[in-house]
């Protein structure tokens, strides 16, 4: 295959798993959670958009307000049901937790909406076109579109806006931020919902992608290992990090075997853990006492 | 007394049991012990010492598998390659401990996650040893000619092994070790710092679960008499840790008590077989919430006679 064909299909698997890393670094970074639920959001993200657009008959664009909506009050649920009442418990009790509201929704979803795969509408069309000889599907490019246009506007939010400062304020320093009035626990509830928010719009785009079934949601490892290939702590890492291993498992698959491509991802994680845990573009991890 | 007491009455219920209930009652009870040992692993390794794991159905792989396939290829009895394929899962969880108990927290989980994905995707390409995505038979357990096949025959294998493995346990976390665990996890710092090898110490835990995963994976793996590799993945080990969570983690009589919620719960709502997944999950939401950090209010004092 063509080398610029397989980087054009490696971008697409990257923008995806940046998006979904993207989530996992804005929770991690503002409340020390890692969420072993988000992949389960990602996938009920997109049935959110689905249940309007299959048995009500609503149309593409009304249905997707409607599942940012539902998703923003998932985010919600999720802050004041879990996150909330064990803010002061271990790490274990937390991320358990995680893990427990994940499984609640995959299963809410398999008892609801049965367990096999339902077909879900592209953003644009996905024939490809060619251009200068390299196949382009513009459903993929749609997704690459999106991944850099939610970045950004998260860049903007967080830098440009009160909220967004408060975010970032409380990121860095969660005791001096509530020193200068910043109340915590509305910054993590925004946090929530906004990285609830960011879940149902990777779900929405990968959905046609991949097949949508209540176990799409372990397309979340992909989306750690991604995460922590950028060091878990920068969003624009996230993003990096996403693409370095759409390109990983594009040219594993292209140039080693198909097999290897599947274990590739889990491979880079465990090494990465093992190896520089602060990830590729993070700053030494110096444990405090 | 009350221990011989109770052993007498244990011994008796062991007896009457095959009299008593029908077939497919003691298939239950088998699955229920046979689970109960592998979530025993995760009491240790996350109850007791802290230490999340992901791994565990990785390990059961290797225990059902591992004395699969020494049968198969080699031909070594069950009866001897269960606990050969045990032992040889807690050699690898101490060296995967080793490696990855240096990072704590959520990187383990992440991890041990990794870990069980890339056993879970061995067992399906490796289609020599493994059968690959159809699975693999399993070899009827026999001691000689003597041949165990039906659950009824299995009950004689299943819980006297169950039983001695919780037993053991159940003992070895109340000694020294146990105690070292139990320091560690309320403070990694203040442990080390009275001289406690505390990476060793949590890599023998892990070592511990690895080896109670594959003896229970071993145990089941004649009952159900076939294995699937889709049964040993990321989202079974979510539902073995579930079953520590929901039983209980900081004492083995949790182990039992969530694998039989786990294995009875399917029986009692036969009405509401579209839901019982759901049930389960918010069950496991529940008992995170409400006993977030005991994960073990129910403190039974069974077998502490005085």
């Amino acid at each position: 295959m063509h080398l610029a064909q397989i980087i054009i299909s490696a971008l697409t698997n990257g923008a995806v798993y940046g998006l979904i890393a993207l989530g996992f670094v804005l929770i991690y970074k503002g409340t020390g959670v890692v969420n072993f639920g988000y992949g389960d959001q990602v996938m009920a993200g997109a049935y959110f958009a689905l249940i309007p657009m299959t048995f009500f008959g609503v149309p593409y664009w009304p249905a997707v307000i409607i599942a940012l909506l539902s998703s923003a009050l998932l985010g919600m649920l999720i802050y004041g049901l879990f996150m909330w009442p064990l803010r002061n418990q271990s790490l274990l009790a937390r991320i358990i937790a995680t893990l427990a509201y994940g499984t609640a929704l995959r299963e809410f979803m398999r008892a609801f909406m049965g367990p096999n795969a339902w077909p879900f509408p592209f953003l644009l069309s996905p024939g490809a076109v060619a251009v200068d000889g390299v196949l382009v599907v513009p459903a993929n490019l749609a997704i690459v579109g999106a991944a850099l246009l939610v970045l950004s506007m998260l860049y903007l939010f967080l830098e440009r806006t009160f909220v967004g400062k408060a975010i970032l304020a409380t990121c860095d320093n969660r005791l001096g931020a509530s020193l200068i009035g910043v109340r915590v626990s509305h910054v993590f509830l925004s946090i929530w919902i906004l990285a609830s928010v960011l879940a149902t719009i990777a779900g929405i785009l990968v959905a046609p992608l991949l097949t949508l079934s209540p176990d799409m949601g372990l397309i979340g490892i992909k989306g750690f290992t991604a995460a922590v290939l950028g060091g878990f702590t920068s969003l624009p890492g996230a993003v990096v990090g996403g693409v370095v291993l759409g390109l990983l498992e594009a040219l594993t698959g292209t140039y080693v075997s198909s097999t290897l491509k599947d274990v590739i991802s889990y491979v880079v994680l465990f090494a990465i853990i093992l190896v520089r845990p602060q990830g590729l573009l993070g700053p030494l991890l110096v444990k405090k006492v | 007394m009350r221990r011989v007491a109770f052993a007498a009455i244990g011994f008796g219920l062991f007896l009457l049991a095959p009299h008593v209930l029908r077939d497919f009652q003691l298939f239950q009870l088998c699955l229920i012990a046979g689970t109960a040992v592998i979530v025993l692993g995760l009491v240790v390794v996350t109850g007791m010492a802290g230490q999340i794991s992901l791994a565990q159905s990785a390990f059961v792989a290797v225990g059902s598998y591992g004395s699969a396939i020494l049968a198969d290829k080699c031909h070594i009895p069950l009866w001897a390659g269960i606990p050969v394929s045990a032992v040889g899962a807690a050699f690898v969880g101490f060296a995967l401990g080793q490696i990855t108990l240096r990072v704590a927290g959520h990187y383990l989980a992440l991890a041990t996650l990794a870990f069980t994905a890339i056993v879970q995707l061995i067992l399906i390409h490796a289609d020599d040893l493994t059968g690959g995505a159809a699975g693999m038979p399993v070899p009827a357990f026999a001691i000689g000619s003597l041949v165990f096949s039906k659950a009824g025959q299995l009950y004689y294998v299943i819980v006297p092994a169950a039983v001695t493995a919780f037993l053991i346990f159940a003992n070895l976390l109340r000694s020294r070790f146990g105690r070292m665990l139990a320091a560690m996890r309320q403070s990694e710092i203040a442990t080390a710092s009275v001289g406690i090898d505390v990476l060793r110490c949590k890599a023998l835990a892990f070592a511990a679960s690895a080896f109670l995963g594959a003896l229970g994976g071993g145990l089941l793996a004649p009952l159900t008499s076939y294995l699937d590799p889709a049964q040993f993945g990321v989202i079974e080990a979510i539902s073995l840790l579930a079953m520590a969570v929901i039983g209980g983690m900081r004492s083995p009589i949790g182990a039992i008590f969530g694998s039989a919620i786990f294995i009875l719960l399917p029986e009692a709502l036969q009405h509401f077989q579209t839901y019982l997944g759901l049930i389960f999950a918010l069950l496991l939401c529940v008992s995170i919430v409400a006993r977030p950090d005991g994960l073990a209010s129910l403190r039974l004092n069974l077998g502490r006679g005085r």
